[in-house]
């Protein structure tokens, strides 16, 4: 073949694939951005943020909630009351000193109450928590008393750790929404404070094997 | 000399028409009897079709016709949004017989959505699987799930060691347990993959999908590393009652057969700053959902005094889901 | 003037080839009857589908490309395969393999039709391919590699359509064709082809997610076995041709094509030991998905009789097309080829999709074989091209024919 029919006919070829290999190499451009996007974007948001407008949703005011007793990175969040939860609270109503006729004692004393909480040789008596001079409140290792709605101070005492995380909302539950004023669960909203780990049970549903 | 040679051309075709000529008028004849019949009976069986309702009503048909010329939803502007979605809707009245809500809702730019995984209290109750089902609208007769959770035995972190089929009294002893979903990944592999751009990241970080404008090719189902994508191969089934009424175009409204789905972060829930249906299922609080550029939300506080990890990070995905351990 | 007689020549050309096409022996006319047959199962399959959805295949969340994208893949590199005649004869000048390059250009346009028909009956929702169509819908270029491919393959299809038909029209008016219209089509076209597997290959080769794809040994091996099983096709259907109708093909053609198929087929084998080298010396948990091909895992063996079928053939096919006692007889000839179509078919096809989606990227697994409906309906879409082929093969060498009379043989 003649010199100037070859570099006339390999002109396209050589058009043809230069063209789209350089588009390809175009197309691999993002992987060339590295790890500046995501983390360095949650690294930098750093501003306070108004917890009402995150976003355009009016989050509803949630009833029984009281104020925590401590800060968390945020500032004052709250959590889900308890004594509304306790079906026959006031205790004083029958743990008193006086002498008090009550129909179906029987039925209703809990006496029977298995405490499973601490190891099996050295289980939580329920003088542990609850205190004897005053039933309608529980009472901390040293003396102090504690309200229902702030159990989280008692269980806190052996479970610091988790009580540091449900402040910063590692453990626990947020209820119902992510957005607005932050309402978590509260320990004994999940655990069962005279047997808290959670059973065994049947799982809710099962994963199809496949085809 | 081309003047002969198209004459010769000329003469062998005349040759041939007239040795052909009865051949030809039988096959031009059965030609356009066949032409006739079919088009015949294509009118009967639609109007056959139409006649027996096979079709559904004239209106419902008329809306189905007008949601086939539709454009990609990005490109639509608001007012064709409402429009369809008022389609939508009329579709679901007539179709269905079922008053449904298709929410529009757009990002929030303050939003980055993000999520962590507890991976020593998952206890393998598959709760948040069963809520995730219920609230997207999830095919009931495939067994359509977008969570998976696995059973992984101590010593191992990875869940392709794991078992997902799992059935019995959990949990079980000697094993842990972790979820996996679709990660909303701030680099999303299937986004890149997608011919039609059916499948694009919202600027709050949830990666969704034009399900209209999906034409099935599955080709995302290949590039996504997580399994986090699920294909509609029957036309979905779910019990009348069953049916979440509250929708998001992007989100949990009624699929049909043959377009790709995923989990969406319930974006019908969270755009309007409720928890994902399994964080809110979790009973024992392994889900952590929240905005990633808000300072003082909880994920935040995961991300910053946990120890996270994430799956699969040395493909660069960016997922925006972390595991950690208490 | 001049444009009228092209006209009435375009519209007698177009009713010849009709003509030409449903006339014929009575073997051809059963031919052309089992063709309609196959064609029919297919379109009876389509209806199943199109009822049932996609569930009438056995494809899953996991094995989410099944039967149909394997014979897409493989009939991809028969279409590219055309190339290995128009090189040849258009850069090299050689007469012999000048004369069947008409056959090869149908060939690659009969494959890329069942090509595009299997990616149409793999589609979700197929009415709405028009999302697809630049200007009305979205097509996601340059980043999608799908989308690159179907502007490749109807590049390649408009390619290999419009070029022969010019040339083979200019013969039918008895004209020599003009060879500044053409000539530098026939030049992209060879770059193109190259492109087009390249360009499919890059579907899977691209995706970190799938560890047993994303290797950058696929586009070459898909070009070494393309040009292995593509040329083989070719020869088959000038075994065809040469036995069927009185267009008459010379051996030195086949022999050349042969070594063509022996020395891509030896190239495919080299890389075929390079990733079984990789997958199998040090195994990782990515080389689970060759585990599952070769070996099986959990109980899941159902390509293992497939793939070491396909590779013993594979070797077999090359050897017997390679080496002396056999090459001089067309009668080993046939069977070798054969070997080596279905050996790659089996190879690049379902030994290649399936085990790139098994295990699921979170280690499930999972045991696919094609449903009822798959087989139908690739039957029909297999029908379908060998279809096309003979409608268009037929017309083009009964024009190829007069002209070489009239003209004398081919400068």
């Amino acid at each position: 073949m003649k010199k100037s029919k070859l570099i006339r006919y390999s002109f396209y070829p050589i058009l043809f694939c230069l063209i789209p290999g350089v588009f390809i190499l175009f197309s691999c451009l993002p992987a060339f951005s590295g790890e500046a996007g995501l983390a360095s974007r949650i690294k930098n948001a750093t501003q306070k943020m108004d917890k009402k407008n995150q976003v355009e949703a009016s989050i509803p005011k949630m009833k029984h909630i009281i104020a925590v007793n401590v800060e968390d990175q945020g500032g004052t969040f709250f959590t889900k009351a308890r004594k509304v939860e306790i079906n026959r609270f006031k205790c004083s109503a029958c743990h008193n000193n006086k002498s008090v006729a009550i129909d179906n004692a029987a039925r209703i004393s809990h006496a029977d109450i298995q405490v499973v909480h601490g190891n099996k040789e050295k289980s939580l008596a329920c003088n542990t928590c609850h205190s004897e001079k005053d039933r309608d409140f529980l009472v901390a290792g040293e003396g102090t008393k504690i309200d229902f709605d702030h159990v989280y101070d008692m269980c806190g005492q052996c479970h610091f750790r988790q009580k540091k995380d449900w402040i910063g909302g590692a453990h626990g539950k947020r209820v119902t929404y992510w957005a607005g004023e932050r309402v978590v669960e509260n320990c004994t909203s999940c655990h069962n404070p005279h047997s808290p780990r959670f059973e065994k049970q049947w799982p809710k549903t099962y994963s199809v094997p496949l085809k | 000399m081309a003047q002969n040679i198209f004459r010769s051309v000329k003469i062998d075709k005349e040759d041939l028409m007239d040795s052909d000529k009865p051949k030809k008028i039988n096959r031009r004849a059965f030609i356009k009897g066949a032409a006739s019949t079919a088009i015949a009976g294509g009118a009967a069986v639609t109007a056959g079709c139409k006649g027996k309702g096979l079709l559904g009503s004239s209106e419902a048909f008329a809306l189905e016709f007008q949601e086939y010329f539709k454009t990609h939803y990005r490109l639509m502007t608001q007012i064709e949004r409402e429009k369809t979605v008022s389609r939508l809707e009329r579709i679901a009245r007539l179709k269905q017989d079922m008053d449904i809500k298709i929410d529009t809702t757009g990002p929030s730019e303050k939003v980055l959505y993000g999520y962590a995984f507890n991976v020593t209290r998952c206890e393998g109750y598959m709760e948040c699987v069963q809520a995730c089902v219920k609230e997207n609208n999830l095919d009931r007769k495939s067994n359509t799930q977008y969570i998976r959770i696995f059973e992984m035995e101590h010593g191992q972190m990875s869940p392709d060691q794991g078992d997902g089929k799992y059935f019995h009294m959990v949990p079980k002893e000697g094993h842990f347990y972790m979820g996996v979903q679709c990660f909303q990944c701030d680099n999303p592999p299937c986004v890149k993959a997608c011919p039609t751009k059916a499948t694009w990241k919202e600027p709050d970080g949830i990666v969704v999908v034009d399900y209209d404008w999906c034409i099935g090719c599955r080709y995302c189902m290949a590039a996504c590393p997580y399994w986090g994508r699920r294909f509609n191969w029957n036309q979905p089934q779910i019990p009348r009652e069953e049916i979440t009424r509250k929708q998001h175009y992007l989100g949990n409204r009624q699929r049909v057969r043959g377009m790709v789905e995923k989990c969406t972060f319930c974006i019908q829930r969270t755009r309007k700053g409720k928890l994902t249906a399994c964080a809110e299922a979790c009973p024992t609080g392994a889900r952590v959902f929240g905005n990633l550029l808000d300072p003082d939300s909880e994920i935040r506080f995961v991300l910053e005094n946990k120890k996270v990890y994430r799956l699969k990070e040395d493909l660069g995905t960016e997922p925006k889901f972390w595991y950690f351990i208490d | 003037m001049k444009k009228e007689t092209t006209l009435k020549n375009g519209v007698s050309f177009i009713k010849d080839i009709l003509l030409w096409n449903l006339s014929g022996s009575i073997g051809y006319q059963i031919y052309l009857c089992i063709l309609i047959c196959l064609m029919l199962t297919g379109v009876y399959g389509y209806v199943v589908q199109f009822k049932l959805g996609l569930s009438a295949t056995n494809m899953s969340n996991i094995v989410s490309w099944g039967f149909y994208i394997s014979n897409f893949t493989f009939l991809v590199g028969v279409a590219a395969a055309a190339v290995m005649l128009i090189l040849p004869s258009y850069i090299f000048n050689d007469k012999d393999l000048h004369k069947v390059v008409i056959i090869g250009e149908v060939v690659a346009v009969g494959s890329l039709v069942m090509c595009m028909t299997f990616v149409f009956v793999d589609l979700g929702r197929p009415l709405q391919f028009w999302h697809l169509v630049p200007g009305i819908g979205q097509l996601n270029f340059p980043s999608s590699l799908l989308a690159w491919d179907i502007l490749v393959l109807n590049g390649y299809l408009a390619l290999n359509a419009l070029i022969p038909a010019y040339i083979v029209f200019c013969h039918y008016q008895g004209k020599e064709p003009v060879g500044k219209y053409y000539k530098p089509f026939i030049f992209i076209s060879i770059g193109w082809a190259v492109a087009i597997h390249m360009v499919t290959a890059f579907l899977y080769q691209g995706l970190p997610a799938r560890p047993f794809w994303n290797n950058p040994l696929m586009g070459p091996r898909f070009l070494a076995s393309a040009f292995a099983a593509g040329p083989a096709i070719i020869s088959l259907v000038l075994h065809v041709v040469n036995s069927a109708t009185d267009y008459k093909i010379d051996n030195k053609i086949f022999n050349k094509l042969r070594i063509i198929i022996v020395s891509a087929a030896v190239i495919n084998l080299l890389m075929l030991f390079s990733e079984i080298f990789k997958e199998f010396y040090f195994p990782t948990h990515h080389s689970q998905s060759a585990m599952y091909l070769f070996f099986g895992l959990e109980g899941h063996n159902s390509l293992v009789p497939w793939i070491w079928t396909a590779i013993s053939i594979n070797v077999l096919g090359t050897l017997m097309l390679a080496f002396n006692p056999f090459r001089e007889r067309q009668v080993f000839l046939m069977p070798a080829l054969v070997l080596l179509i279905v050996g790659i078919w089996i190879e690049k096809g379902i030994g290649l999709i399936v085990p790139g989606l098994v295990p699921s990227p979170m280690g499930e697994i999972i045991s696919y074989s094609p449903s009822h409906v798959e087989l139908f309906i690739t039957i029909g879409v297999l029908g379908l091209g060998m279809f096309v082929v003979t409608m268009l093969l037929k017309p083009a060498l009964i024009i190829e024919k007069r002209y070489e009379d009239m003209v004398g043989p081919h400068q």
